[in-house]
C-alpha cells in the first residue's frame, strides 16, 4: 500500500540545515497498523508528511496505492489526499468556526458528491466513533477526547485506504487514549491501513508493526 | 461549498470586530462616494423635467477659430457658438428633427429690498419642441415672435411666486429686465438643478438682445441642440454639422473653423473646456477610468495589507483544508469569495449610507462638474448605478483579496499542522 525508497528531506534556513529523514526505506502492506517511534525530532512528523503528499522529498521515490509519485502537481495531490489518505492530527486540527457536522464533511465537499450522499456518509461516520448527538456542537463545546472522534470521523467519511495519525492520543488521557486506539483498531480491523506516529510503547504495541527512526534514520 | 465558505465568513468577520470595521469602513465611505457620484452623473446625463428627451439631444457650444495672424503665432479663440453660425447655417441642419439655439446670463435685482440673482436664458421659439417644459399657464413664443422680437417671456413657477405672490393669473403681466419690458406669455414648472441645458428662471426671444459682435460669425455665446428622432440618427446629425462646418472653414479664407461635437451630453462633460481640436473622447473616457481606478485601488490596497496581516491567522484551517484534499485554486476561491462577500457588506452599507447622506445632505452638498457648474446632491435610483456600484465592489474584492489569496493558497500546511515549527 505504501512504498517508500531512498527517501531523504533536509530542511534549509539562513543559517542551518537539518536533516530530518536520511535514507528511509520502508514498506506498509494493505491493511497493516504500523506504529512510527523515535525521540521528537527524528523525523516522524515528516516521514507522516511525505507519505501523506503535504511535503515534498529531497530524494527518493513514493509509491501509494500502487501510484508512483513523479510529480508534486498541486491539483493532482490534493486528489490524492482526498481519495486516498484520511489525517489524524495530535492536536485535532478541527476548524473552530464550524460544527461537528461541517467539519467530518469537509474531505466530501471537495469531491463531486450530491448532498444527499454527504450526510449519509457524514451520518455514518459520525455513528462510527458515537458522535451522532453532537453533530451541532462546535469543537470549543466538546471535550479532548469528543474533538478527536469528530477529528477520526472526519478523517474516515471519505472511506479512504490510508489513514496517518500523527500522535492520535498525545493530547489525550489515557482512558480516553484507549478508547481512540480502539476506534483505530476497529478501522484497521475492517482493511483500512494505518501508520501511527506516537510516544507510547504501550500503544505501539497493539499495532502490527514498530518502526523506529533516530536523527532521520531507520533503527529498527 | 459555498455555504461552507459563508459560515466561515460569518465567523471570522464575527471574531474580529475590528479588522470587519476597518474592513467595512474604508469599503463603505468608498462606495457611498462612487454611488452619490455616479447618481448625480447618471442624473444628469439620463434627463429629468424639460430634458426628459435627453437621450434623443446632440449638444454644441465649443468653436475654435484662428485668424492667420493667429495662425503665425500659434494662438487660437474658443468659445460658444456665434449667432450667425447658429441661427444662419447651424439651424439649417436638416436631419435633426429640431434644432434649437440658446443662451445663458445673469439677472441680477432688488426686489422688495433683497439682492436677488436669477438665471435668464435667450432661446429661439424651437427651444421648446427640443425641450419639454411643463405648462402651468399660458404658452411659449413662436417663431413669428422670435423673429418679430416680440417683448415676451416664459417664466417659472418660482420667478412667479417672487414677483406676484400668490396671484393665480399672471399671463399678460410685465417682467422689466433690464431696459426691457417682457409680457408673460406662460408659467413653466421649474426645471430641475441637474438639467445642464433646460436651465433658467426668465425666458425670452434672442432676437430681443441685439448681436454684440457681429464681426465673428462664428463665435458668440450660444448653445445648439439637435433633437433626434432617435439616437440611431446621431451619426448623420453629426456628419451633416461637420459637412457644414467644413465647407464654412474653406469659403472663409479669413479664419480656419473648428466646432467640437456635436456630443450627447455625457460626452459633453467629458469634453472640458481645453482645445477641443485637441480633445479625443477615447483618452478622456481612459483618463476618466484611471481616476475611478485609482480612487478604487487606494482603499483597496489597504484592504489587501489588512488581509496580509490576518493571512496566519487562517493558516491552520488553510493547512486543514489542504490536508483533506482542496487544491489552490479553490482555496484561492475560497479566500476571494469571502473578501468578495465583505466587499458587497460594506458595499451595501455604502448604498444605505448614500442615500442617508443625499436624504440629510443634498441640497446642501454640491458636485462641482467644472470651472463654471456645479449641481446638488440628488437621488437616481437606476440599473446602471447599481451596476456600476456593484462592478466597484467586484473590483474592490478582486484587487484586495487576490494577491492575500495566492499567498494563502501557496502555503506549506505541514507548518501549520505543527504549530508554525517542523
Amino acid at each position: 500500500m505504501i512504498k517508500l525508497e531512498k527517501i531523504s528531506k533536509t530542511y534549509r534556513t539562513n543559517e542551518i540545515e537539518t536533516l530530518a529523514l536520511d535514507n528511509i526505506n520502508i514498506e506498509v502492506g494493505e491493511r497493516e497498523f504500523v506504529s512510527v517511534m523515535g525521540p521528537s525530532g527524528c523525523g516522524k512528523s515528516t516521514l507522516l508528511n511525505i507519505i501523506g503528499l503535504l511535503d515534498e522529498p529531497d530524494e527518493g521515490n513514493i509509491e501509494l496505492d500502487s501510484q508512483h509519485i513523479l510529480t508534486y502537481e498541486d491539483k493532482k495531490t490534493a486528489r490524492m489526499r482526498n481519495r486516498l489518505v484520511g489525517f489524524i492530527f495530535q492536536s485535532f486540527h478541527l476548524i473552530k468556526e464550524l460544527n461537528v457536522y461541517d467539519n467530518v464533511e469537509l474531505p466530501l465537499i471537495y469531491r463531486k458528491m450530491p448532498a444527499r450522499e454527504r450526510k449519509m456518509k457524514v451520518t455514518e461516520s459520525l455513528e462510527q466513533v458515537g458522535l451522532l448527538n453532537r453533530m451541532h456542537h462546535y469543537p470549543a463545546q466538546l471535550s479532548g477526547g469528543q474533538c478527536q472522534r469528530t477529528a477520526i470521523a472526519r478523517a474516515v467519511a471519505g472511506e479512504p485506504k490510508i489513514i496517518l495519525a500523527d500522535e492520535p492520543t498525545g493530547n489525550l488521557d489515557s482512558v480516553i487514549g484507549h478508547e481512540v486506539m480502539e476506534i483505530l483498531n476497529k478501522l484497521n480491523n475492517n482493511g483500512t491501513t494505518i501508520v501511527m506516529v506516537t510516544h507510547d510503547e504501550q500503544l505501539a504495541k497493539m499495532t502490527n508493526r514498530i518502526v523506529r527512526l533516530f536523527d532521520g534514520r531507520l533503527v529498527g | 461549498m459555498l455555504k461552507n465558505y459563508f459560515k466561515i465568513f460569518l465567523k471570522v468577520a464575527s471574531q474580529n470586530k475590528l479588522f470587519t470595521f476597518l474592513s467595512l469602513f474604508g469599503i463603505s465611505l468608498t462606495i457611498m462616494f462612487v454611488m452619490i457620484f455616479s447618481m448625480t452623473i447618471s442624473k444628469i446625463t439620463s434627463g429629468s423635467g424639460p430634458e426628459s428627451d435627453l437621450k434623443k439631444i446632440l449638444l454644441a457650444d465649443r468653436v475654435k477659430t484662428m485668424t492667420t495672424m493667429q495662425k503665425k503665432g500659434g494662438g487660437y479663440s474658443v468659445s460658444s457658438c456665434g449667432r450667425t453660425l447658429c441661427a444662419d447655417h447651424l439651424k439649417n441642419i436638416s436631419s435633426a428633427e429640431h434644432t434649437s439655439m440658446f443662451s445663458y446670463g445673469q439677472w441680477e435685482f432688488i426686489f422688495n429690498r433683497i439682492h436677488q440673482n436669477k438665471s435668464i436664458t435667450k432661446t429661439d421659439a424651437e427651444f421648446w419642441d427640443v425641450f419639454n417644459y411643463k405648462f402651468l399657464q399660458g404658452r411659449p413664443y413662436t417663431k413669428e415672435d422670435v423673429v418679430n422680437k416680440a417683448n415676451l417671456a416664459v417664466i417659472t413657477r418660482s420667478l412667479k411666486e417672487l414677483l406676484f405672490g400668490t396671484e393665480d393669473n399672471v399671463l399678460g403681466k410685465s417682467v422689466r429686465y433690464t431696459t426691457l419690458d417682457l409680457i408673460v406669455t406662460g408659467v413653466v414648472e421649474d426645471p430641475p438643478p441637474t438639467d445642464q441645458n433646460a436651465n433658467g428662471d426668465l425666458y425670452f426671444p434672442y432676437t430681443l438682445i441685439p448681436d454684440n459682435d457681429g464681426s465673428d460669425i462664428f463665435i458668440g455665446g450660444f448653445r445648439i441642440a439637435f433633437k433626434a428622432q432617435s439616437p440611431k440618427q446621431f451619426s448623420i446629425i453629426r456628419n451633416d454639422v461637420q459637412d457644414m462646418i467644413a465647407r464654412l472653414d474653406a469659403a472663409d479664407t479669413a479664419h480656419t473653423v473648428f466646432l467640437s461635437g456635436p456630443y450627447t451630453q455625457l460626452e459633453k462633460m467629458m469634453v472640458g473646456y481645453g482645445d477641443p481640436e485637441e480633445f479625443s473622447l477615447g483618452h478622456n473616457i481612459l483618463k476618466y477610468l484611471l481616476i475611478a481606478f485609482c480612487f478604487i485601488l487606494l482603499p483597496a490596497v489597504n484592504l489587501m495589507a489588512l488581509n496580509f496581516a490576518r493571512i496566519h491567522e487562517r493558516g491552520e484551517e488553510i493547512a486543514v483544508r489542504k490536508s483533506f484534499g482542496a487544491p489552490s485554486a479553490v482555496l484561492r476561491g475560497q479566500f476571494l469569495f469571502e473578501n468578495i462577500l465583505m466587499t458587497l457588506t460594506g458595499g451595501v452599507l455604502g448604498i444605505i449610507m448614500s442615500y442617508v447622506l443625499v436624504a440629510l445632505l443634498g441640497n446642501s452638498l454640491t458636485l462641482r462638474l467644472s470651472f463654471f457648474s456645479s449641481v446638488p446632491l440628488t437621488f437616481s435610483f437606476n440599473i446602471m448605478v447599481f451596476i456600476i456600484a456593484l462592478i466597484a465592489c467586484l473590483l474592490f474584492g478582486l484587487l484586495s483579496g487576490y494577491l492575500p489569496a495566492i499567498r494563502l493558497a501557496r502555503m506549506k500546511p505541514a507548518v501549520y499542522l505543527k504549530g508554525g515549527e517542523l
